[in-house]
């Protein structure tokens, strides 16, 4: 267990200042203060820089890091976390713009970690909040995914199941876990791009899920990733997810982990009933995938 | 303390400069190696501003060369305890300036030895060249780094050093680049000032070995001093000093001023002494490597407060380094003493007599080549509409002597009057109705802004923070050749188009008005001052 605890929060923000300007009120009213906010715009055209500037003036643990174009989520959770690696920072706190934790989430999520170590000598390599939506029911876009052995280490007073997969959405990442795998996938633009991240965290350990670390999730309405609910206004995210899924399933599965990635795709596309000319756009960013091989940055 | 062996005969002054600087590098590394046993072994030095110290720790074995012709002898430190530690420095007397160095560091200007011939040729020809290879040192300058240096904060569970228990009155270290004409040396100064005033004892330094002209400016006041570690002190050593230095003499803030050595000093600084406030003043951001800017941006996890003259190095910090809250922009400027709204252009359309000026150091920032040739150009542009054109030029520097030649080259000698540095500026840019800057980069000259003062109109390079006071149709582009083109165009337009004069006016007086609202460096200096006068921390 570490004895060193400077902690980055950063935010990736894209065109929604006043849900930005929420989180960072939330992260104000935390019981444990991050030492280090970085704020990554991706080149917003609203006034999130006139905003964060102003409110920066009075807190200098504000930085932010304002990207010459929007690179999307990937690129700005990849130049988000290489800042605040460089800033000497031994957790980050990664999360959306519209995510508001309460109080003592970050808290609850350092102490998780930090007891989790303690306690069974294993060092998660992240700690993942419960997000819940607006009216407090899950957030169905942000559920970990739980390793086999999920309740090894849980019991009534430390409820932390082990998981190998969550969302960039309120996730405490160890310094010593990027030092090992590198950065996010700056390619995979949206989408994916956290999933692919903390799996491959996982390979030296799962992380943990805290429940009793909670963040409100502010999103238009409360949809999973399920290529059932691929429609025209969401084909283009649906089309990174998918291609971005088939380059993972290639590197970590090979051709057959495509085959079968293509083949349960078209089992939720034909249960939802999806229509054809979206499905043939589906299936062509999966074959883009089986061949589009994006390099990992190491720090 | 031996006395040394080997001073006499020398003239009598010589031998009390040598005494003197003896003691300086004694008390130097006296207060580095406050224990060790010390031997200096002295030289004549052959340049006037180096000492080239060489520092050996541990015992010492002379080699012939340490006996050459220029040896003047020793002097030794006894240590604390006869078993102390041995400690050799070997150093040099930087002799005395001659008088030609005292006036002129720099050497006159030639051009480059390949590119005479052009130069003979075609002086625009030759400044473009110059002007291309620097942009493509700026294109290539991408490769210096922009990432802060990560600084752990150490953990709760070790207790942080703290400070022991000072009588004597808090002190500042000021670092300067060092003690010549400059405008971050002149901010450099006020804030020596401002330290006595806010009852700061004061140490000044200087990371650049040089004559230190203005050394004799530095404010007669016991509680002044001026610590000689440019001629004495090798970088690598100074961390260690300025630690030593700053238990000694309780010193409570830094504050940096392009001096690179405190820069490298500040780990120690926050190491052994994290009591420390850090502050740092940047000015212009540079072509090549983008300068001390940069250098402060990679130490900012080192500095407390980043004091700023411009919004451009605002932006620069926040674009570079991701840093606002730790940046104050505090302008070059006196609060008050400004009028109270500004006088009427001295320019009119359609004049018969234009006065141009050209204020400042003629050093190739400054581009004299350009302005000749611009004056060449407008001295045509006046002979075409019958305007009798005059201008005056006020600066020193090595371009000095191949201005006046070119002067004379374009026969402009009846019409271009070269003045001295100290020629009384106000007065000048009062009856004058163009002040020219062509420079190749600029923090924001202060000239523009006493010429905005004078009722004379500015036309600069679109360079660093000119844009903030020079309205965009009066900034011209850094290419030699469009950077004349450019002056004799807005000249023109000037004195042909009142409605175009006038809205040159009023932009004038938005950003002169915009920068005096703004606040000033003592503003944002002077309350630090003051709490660590006061002894209190952040």
């Amino acid at each position: 267990m570490s004895a060193l605890g400077k902690t980055a929060a950063v935010i990736v923000t894209f065109n929604r200042s006043a849900k930005l300007m929420k989180v960072l009120d939330a992260l104000d009213g935390q019981t444990l203060r991050p030492d280090v906010i970085l704020v990554v715009d991706n080149a917003s055209t609203d006034d999130t820089q006139a905003l964060v500037e102003a409110r920066a003036q009075d807190d200098a643990r504000i930085r932010y890091l304002r990207l010459a174009q929007n690179v999307g989520g990937a690129g700005g959770f990849h130049e988000g976390l290489k800042a605040a690696y460089r800033l000497g920072a031994h957790y980050f706190w990664v999360s959306d713009d519209d995510a508001y934790p309460q109080p003592d989430a970050i808290e609850r999520l350092v102490q998780a970690i930090t007891a989790f170590e303690a306690q069974h000598e294993w060092r998660p390599s992240f700690a993942c909040s419960r997000v819940e939506w607006i009216d407090g029911s899950l957030c169905e876009m942000n559920t970990p995914r739980p390793v086999w052995d999920w309740p090894r280490f849980l019991t009534a007073r430390t409820p932390w199941a082990l998981v190998d997969s969550a969302s960039f959405v309120s996730i405490l990442i160890p310094r010593w876990a990027v030092e090992q795998h590198g950065l996010p996938i700056a390619d995979y633009f949206i989408w994916f791009d956290d999933a692919e991240y903390t799996r491959r965290l996982s390979r030296s350990y799962p992380g943990i899920f805290c429940p009793e670390s909670r963040v409100i999730h502010d999103t238009p309405d409360n949809r999973g990733v399920n290529f059932a609910l691929v429609d025209e206004k969401s084909l283009w995210k649906f089309k990174y997810g998918a291609r971005n899924e088939a380059s993972w399933r290639r590197r970590e599965r090979g051709r057959m982990g495509i085959l079968a990635f293509a083949y349960g795709v078209h089992l939720q596309m034909k249960g939802g009933n999806v229509p054809w000319k979206l499905r043939r756009e589906i299936f062509r960013a999966i074959a883009r995938g089986a061949v589009f091989r994006p390099g990992i940055v190491k720090v | 303390m031996t006395s040394m062996t080997a001073l006499a005969p020398v003239g009598e002054e010589t031998a009390q400069r040598i005494e003197r600087e003896i003691q300086e590098i004694v008390a130097i590394y006296s207060r580095l190696y406050p224990t060790q046993a010390l031997s200096f072994l002295v030289y004549q030095g052959k340049d006037p501003v180096w000492g080239a110290p060489v520092v050996t720790e541990g015992a010492f074995t002379f080699q012939p060369e340490h006996l050459n012709a220029e040896f003047l002898g020793q002097v030794d430190r006894p240590g604390a305890h006869p078993g102390a530690p041995v400690v050799t420095v070997q150093v040099s007397i930087p002799r005395k300036p001659l008088p030609s160095e005292s006036r002129q560091m720099d050497a006159p200007w030639s051009p480059m030895r390949r590119l005479r011939a052009l130069y003979r040729l075609s002086p625009l020809a030759y400044e473009t060249v110059r002007y291309q290879a620097e942009m493509q040192r700026k294109r290539r300058a991408g490769g210096h780094s922009h990432q802060p240096l990560p600084r752990g904060d150490g953990s709760a569970l070790l207790a942080a050093p703290a400070p022991a228990q000072q009588d004597q009155r808090p002190a500042i270290l000021i670092g300067m680049h060092w003690l010549e004409v400059g405008g971050a040396e002149k901010l450099g100064f006020d804030t020596i000032r401002w330290a006595l005033e806010a009852g700061l004892r004061v140490f000044v330094a200087a990371g650049v070995p040089s004559i230190q002209r203005l050394a004799d400016r530095l404010p007669d006041h016991p509680d002044v001093t001026f610590l000689r570690l440019d001629r004495y002190l090798p970088h690598p050593l100074w961390p260690r000093y300025v630690e030593n230095l700053a238990r000694a003499e309780n010193i409570r803030l830094i504050h940096i001023h392009h001096c690179r050595p405190l820069y490298e000093s500040l780990p120690q600084v926050r190491a052994r002494l994290p009591w420390i406030r850090v502050i740092d003043s940047t000015h212009i951001v540079e072509h090549a490597d983008g300068g001390f800017p940069r250098s402060s941006g990679v130490w900012s996890g080192f500095i407390d407060l980043h004091h700023v003259i411009s919004r451009e190095l605002v932006d620069y910090y926040r674009d570079r380094f991701q840093i606002i809250g730790q940046v104050r922009l505090g302008r070059m400027l006196e609060r008050g003493g400004h009028p109270a709204s500004l006088p009427e252009p001295n320019m009119q359309p359609g004049k018969k007599r234009l006065q141009v000026a050209f204020v400042g150091r003629l050093y190739y920032q400054k581009r004299p080549i350009v302005l000749v040739e611009a004056l060449r150009a407008l001295s045509d542009w006046a002979r075409r509409n019958d305007v009798e054109l005059a201008a005056k030029i006020v600066g020193e520097g090595p371009f000095l002597d191949a201005v006046r030649a070119l002067i004379s080259r374009y026969g402009l000698a009846d019409r271009v009057a070269l003045l001295p540095a100290d020629a009384p500026v106000p007065e000048i840019l009062r009856q004058s109705d163009i002040l020219l800057l062509p420079s190749n980069n600029e923090g924001l000259a202060l000239v523009c802004y006493e010429a905005v003062e004078q009722g004379c109109i500015p036309i600069s390079t679109d360079v660093g923070s000119q844009a903030e006071i020079v309205p965009k149709d009066l900034l011209v582009p850094l290419a030699p050749r469009a950077c004349v083109k450019g002056i004799v165009a807005a000249v023109d337009r000037l004195w042909r188009d009142a409605d175009f004069l006038s809205r040159q006016r009023e932009a004038l007086v938005r950003s002169w008005t915009a920068i005096t609202s703004d606040p000033t460096a003592k503003d944002v200096l002077m309350p630090v001052y003051q709490k660590a006068a006061a002894g209190l921390q952040e």
